[in-house]
């Protein structure tokens, strides 16, 4: 399973799913799949993400779970 | 097959439960009102089922052409080019699954016509086996629906769409 932060960076950009889905040529639906976890993007998908949210790859998709935000916060922090 | 239409280009978008509820109506009321309208006298038949069924037939063929205007519909039967990859993939494997379900429906059919056949030529059992005009014509427009409604069918009944924000 890949997991992704697609939820939390686009809401940091105040982006809608159908913003996000016309930047990346995909339908809305999709973006919905990709953040639920029901689909697993190809590889070029992946890099078109990142690339739109100036990120490398591996930040926005991960074969492990992400940690929680607020614990990602705390161990920077501390 | 789908209806593309100027005003809504993806399809009309519907609920889960009305697209499953529509896909359960046509499969069920099409064979329904056949059954009724073609049931012989000696069966029990008459005037009244007769229009019943015609009526049961209408009604599915009505949920038929709502479903040709849905996007699921569309994701079914659209050109590839005009799919995203999600899209590509899900259709892909309904199309399989549906490919499957459909080829033995008619394998399960074929194999019951024959051994009806085989059994009433050896005077044993006479089952119901079609035989008429009216039974073939019914069989081929249920099996031309099943086949173009199936892939559909399948996506339908696969995980649900997101909530759109």
């Amino acid at each position: 399973m890949v997991h992704n932060r697609l939820s939390v960076f686009r809401a940091e950009r105040n982006l809608s799913r159908k913003d996000l889905a016309e930047q990346v040529g995909v339908n809305p639906q999709t973006i919905g799949y990709l953040e639920r976890g029901d689909y697993a993007p190809s590889v070029e998908l992946a890099l078109k993400l990142a690339a739109l949210f100036d990120v490398p790859v591996e930040q926005l998709f991960s074969l492990k779970p992400f940690a929680p935000l607020a614990a990602s916060l705390k161990n920077q922090e501390s | 097959m789908y209806i593309r239409s100027k005003s809504r280009p993806a399809g009309r978008q519907m609920s889960t439960p009305i697209i499953r509820g529509l896909i359960v109506g046509l499969y069920t009321l099409y064979p329904v009102g056949c059954i009724l309208q073609l049931l012989p006298e000696s069966w029990g038949g008459g005037t009244a089922l007769s229009v019943a069924g015609l009526i049961a037939v209408a009604a599915s063929l009505i949920m038929f052409a709502v479903l040709a205007g849905s996007s699921l519909q569309r994701q079914a039967q659209e050109q590839e080019s005009e799919l995203d990859e999600r899209e590509r993939a899900d259709r892909n494997k309904a199309a399989f699954y549906a490919h499957s379900v459909f080829s033995s429906v008619v394998l399960l059919g074929l194999i019951y016509i024959m051994l009806t056949t085989d059994m009433a030529d050896a005077g044993k059992l006479d089952l119901w086996r079609p035989s008429t005009g009216d039974h073939w014509n019914a069989i081929f427009w249920g099996l031309g629906l099943l086949s173009v409604t199936l892939p559909g069918a399948v996506l339908a009944f696969g995980k649900a769409p997101p909530d759109m924000d």
